[in-house]
């Protein structure tokens, strides 16, 4: 009896609540679907949903010259409005609140100051930055101004009608938008401009400095074994292996640690170098743009006979053994470089030299010592005889985007004018006068290490500067001066070369605009993984088994969308370029 | 199990449902929050499972969203075509059968062994520290893991590679890491498993152990003839309940454990459904990936269930 009460029960209260669902759900999707339910019967729903949002700061109708309505009166709101900002959590140990510190103070004063806009800042966790922002998106929950390294997601997102299209915006607001024009340009603003449908999803934040990787070598070891610095692929070779044969001499009773070479899991960026020495430098557009899915260079040609070299290197000895166990993010690695223990390595062109009193090169003198240092040596020669380095354009850095949750996109339009003015820029970057940095008697800036509110959470502020990554001075000239000296208790020499050696036969970028690609759609993080478990998989096989274990991998990358995109890509290219390989000047 | 209905006093004969319903109302209040819990987190968000028979989109509600190609199964279709989802199904298949192989039986053991100790507090001590893996997180237990397996810095293999041997790979090759994985797993929880069994033995009637004694049984043949049957039907509960998890996959453990050189063997559903709809935003596919999973454990549940109501024990309803 009992029993059957209790079901009936439960089964009762499964009805009501499917029936319950099916009426809330209908009743909240009147209102969320408002904008599209009058335009149902139009072909492209997400331009209508950005449409209809636009409509609210009506733009047609308004022929007088103010495009805003008289909303806005010199420049500020009449009302007061709100935005939140996405702003880049990175965790550092002593670092401040990245929603809540002296520089955020600053951008919201001033915001209110010149625009009556109430700014508020949403951290964002940086090594999980694209999970995190899917998650927020999913949720309905995402900033007003998102970033993201990841144009694909914006692409999946702006495919399910979810991101805003911003050309109308940067078009018909330019006069309200001096600094973001003057800053961007047409290049990174037009870059992601679909050349078809005219939309545009997200504005390209700027590089001002495009330097990308550099190879560090421990100098001091080089010094004591009285070996050159290596300038070719095998001078490279023989300095690890002298690293790995002298390990006693060079770290004594820490001998066991040594590490000649150190990659992280990472291994496409951390031999970035090393890879890009094996494409043929003369290669051309069209070959580089189809097989250029993979920012890891996975399906170029030559790439394979790389990581062979890497796998050799590996079952020597010569590179960190345990180097795929660490996840992303992972200090380990940093510590062991910082306690002294690798010999060499690639990443950022400035990495050891970054982040004050906690850099790599600092605490490796501490640590070692004060002659200990890392410097940059340019060794991996390509076909030609060259030292060709693939670098990135000045666009291809965060890209800027707003969903269509933003109520405010007019006034996050001014946000992006505000932090593209060059005043702001420079003060967010240098911070104050003898608290972040001191003036040089030639006027170049030197950055001092700062503590508590005053830190700065990443080099240069970059996480607030979303639309400049790297040192940008009102005056141009003093910016390439105080470069060298930004990098508080490192060399300036160090610094300069550095900044040399990855400006060295280079190969920007360019701007291969054929619109959308559907086979990428979200394609980027699967195949980013296992592009990793491929190169992580075939560095550490037995040297016998790697051709079997490369193959097999990129079949395997091939058959779950990496062919798909190169045909999709191949075939967009022809129906824009034809049969030419390089792209127009 | 059916044992607590049995407190209130039974109805003497039928009743109408208002009568019955005055007497018992309060009962019924108590349970109202529960049910409306579960009403609110577990029922209603069921509605989105709709997503793996639909397109999903981000801005239409789910009742709008276009059903998917091929009658709605187009992305079971894709996820059966998926190379990636049978690996990962064929991972999570033979991860789960030996864990439960392997580690089903560890704490049944363990319960034993401590029934057996006559010193109380050396009892005690063993029990807590046996207790304490279960509170740690995996991303915690990766992180000693790594310490002590890791090819060239862990102290296993420091302290093997000094006496001569060659490094084992117990992190990085797929056959040694699924070991370790399962040892991990086992460490971490049989001491917190066997409470249940632990519980199960002390309500075995002393007497029988006695009488065991008179007629001259020793240890073994009490565990044997005595504990063991004991403690049966809770071994079956669990049996069947872990059983019916056959084809689930908790997220923590393999998600922390796993690394890119083992991806091939570590990679299971849950982590699948990560990396492909959470990472890689195809939400419908992992939905029905989801969905998939599910099902054959309820299955798996139902079945087993039958399977021990045929062989005599009480399974779990």
């Amino acid at each position: 009896m009992k029993k059957k009460l209790l079901s009936v029960l439960l089964a009762g209260c499964m009805v009501i609540s499917l029936a319950a669902c099916g009426s809330n759900d209908s009743g909240s999707t009147t209102q969320d679907s408002g904008q599209t339910q009058t335009t149902d019967t139009k072909t492209d729903e997400s331009a209508d949903a950005a449409k209809d949002t636009t409509d609210t700061a009506p733009t047609e109708d308004s022929a007088a010259a103010d495009p805003t309505n008289g909303e806005v009166v010199d420049g500020k709101f009449v009302d007061t409005r709100k935005i939140t900002v996405e702003v880049y959590d990175r965790g550092n140990d002593d670092g401040s609140d990245p929603t809540n510190n002296k520089y955020t103070k600053y951008i919201q004063d001033k915001m209110m100051e010149l625009h009556n806009v109430e700014v508020e800042f949403i951290a964002v966790p940086r090594w999980t930055e694209v999970e995190q922002i899917n998650n927020l998106l999913a949720a309905g929950d995402a900033p007003d101004i998102c970033l993201t390294y990841d144009y694909p997601t914006v692409q999946t997102y702006a495919n399910m009608g979810g991101v805003l299209d911003l050309s109308s915006y940067v078009d018909d607001y330019r006069d309200l938008l001096p600094n973001l024009w003057d800053w961007l340009g047409e290049t990174n603003i037009y870059w992601d401009k679909d050349p078809v449908e005219g939309t545009l999803w997200a504005i390209e934040g700027k590089r001002a400095v495009t330097n990308r990787i550099n190879t560090f070598v421990r100098k001091d070891w080089l010094d004591k074994l009285g070996l050159k610095e290596p300038t070719t692929r095998q001078e490279f070779y023989d300095m690890l292996v002298a690293f790995r044969d002298n390990a006693d001499t060079l770290l004594g009773a820490d001998a066991d640690k040594m590490i000649p070479y150190s990659v992280s899991f990472d291994v496409g960026w951390r031999a970035a170098l090393l890879i890009e020495s094996f494409i043929d430098p003369d290669i051309s557009d069209y070959e580089y743009y189809i097989n250029g899915f993979d920012d890891r260079a996975l399906t170029q040609p030559g790439t394979k006979e790389a990581i062979r070299l890497l796998n050799q290197w590996y079952n020597e000895g010569l590179l960190w053994d345990d180097f795929a166990l660490y996840s992303s993010g992972d200090s380990t690695e940093d510590d062991m470089i910082k306690a002294g223990y690798v010999g060499c390595f690639m990443h950022n062109w400035d990495y050891p030299y970054r982040d004050g009193e906690n850099s790599i090169q600092t605490n490796l003198e501490r640590m070692v010592g004060p002659d200990a240092k890392f410097v940059v040596v340019d060794c991996f020669e390509d076909i030609k005889g060259g030292h060709n380095k693939f670098i990135t354009s000045s666009a291809g850095d965060r890209k800027i985007f707003f969903p269509t949750t933003n109520d405010e996109p007019l006034a996050s339009m001014m946000y992006l004018d505000f932090i593209s003015s060059p005043e702001v820029i420079e003060y967010l970057q240098i911070g104050d006068e003898g608290v972040t940095h001191n003036k040089l008697e030639d006027g170049a800036v030197e950055i001092i290490a700062a503590t508590g509110d005053d830190i700065q959470n990443s080099g240069f502020n970059l996480d607030y500067t979303i639309t400049c990554n790297g040192l940008h001075l009102v005056d141009e000239e003093l910016t390439l001066k105080s470069m060298a000296h930004s990098y508080s208790g490192i060399d300036p020499a160090l610094v300069e070369t550095a900044h040399k050696v990855c400006n060295t036969d280079t190969r920007p970028a360019k701007n291969v605009n054929v619109g959308a690609i559907a086979a990428e759609e979200g394609q980027g993080p699967t195949l980013a993984s296992k592009r990793d478990v491929i190169y992580d998989t075939a560095v550490a096989a037995p040297v016998e088994n790697f051709d079997k274990v490369w193959d097999d991998g990129i079949a395997d990358y091939l058959s779950s969308g990496g062919q798909a995109i190169i045909d999709e890509r191949t075939e967009k290219w022809k129906a824009t370029f034809g049969d030419a390989t390089s792209l127009p000047e | 199990m059916k044992k607590s209905t049995n407190k209130a006093p039974a109805p003497q004969k039928k009743q109408s449902f208002g009568v019955y319903m005055k007497r018992y109302w309060q009962l019924y209040a108590l349970l109202a929050l529960p049910l409306l819990y579960l009403f609110i987190f577990k029922y209603v968000p069921m509605v989105y499972i709709q997503i793996a028979f639909k397109k999903y989109s981000i801005v239409q509600s789910v009742w709008e969203m276009p059903w998917a190609a091929n009658n709605g199964f187009e992305f079971f279709i894709k996820a059966f075509n998926n190379k990636d989802f049978i690996n990962a199904l064929r991972n999570t298949l033979v991860l789960n059968l030996l864990d439960l192989v392997v580690g089903f039986p560890a704490p049944i053991i363990f319960a034993l062994i401590l029934n057996e100790l006559v010193f109380k507090k050396f009892k005690r001590v063993v029990q807590t520290i046996a207790y304490m893996p279960h509170f740690l997180s995996w991303v915690i237990i990766y992180g000693l893991a790594l310490q002590i397996f890791a090819p060239s810095t862990g102290f296993l293999n420091m302290i093997l590679t000094n006496l001569g041997f060659e490094s084992v790979p117990f992190l990085n090759e797929p056959a040694h890491w699924v070991g370790t994985y399962i040892f991990l797993g086992i460490w971490q929880s049989f001491g917190w498993n066997s409470i249940v069994y632990l519980a199960a033995i002390a309500g075995i009637n002393s007497e029988l152990y006695e009488a065991a004694s008179v007629d001259g049984a020793g240890r073994f043949k009490k565990m044997w003839h005595i504990t063991l049957p004991g403690i049966k039907p809770t071994i079956v509960v669990l049996l069947v309940m872990n059983l019916g998890n056959i084809l689930g996959s908790s997220f923590d453990r393999p998600f922390a454990l796993q690394n890119n050189l083992v991806m091939n063997a570590a990679e299971v559903l849950s982590t699948f459904v990560y990396k492909n709809g959470i990472k890689g935003l195809q939400f419908s596919l992992t939905t029905a990936v989801g969905f998939f999973q599910s099902i054959v454990c309820v299955i798996f549940l139902l079945l087993a269930n039958w399977i021990s109501r045929r062989l005599g024990e009480r399974g779990i309803w």
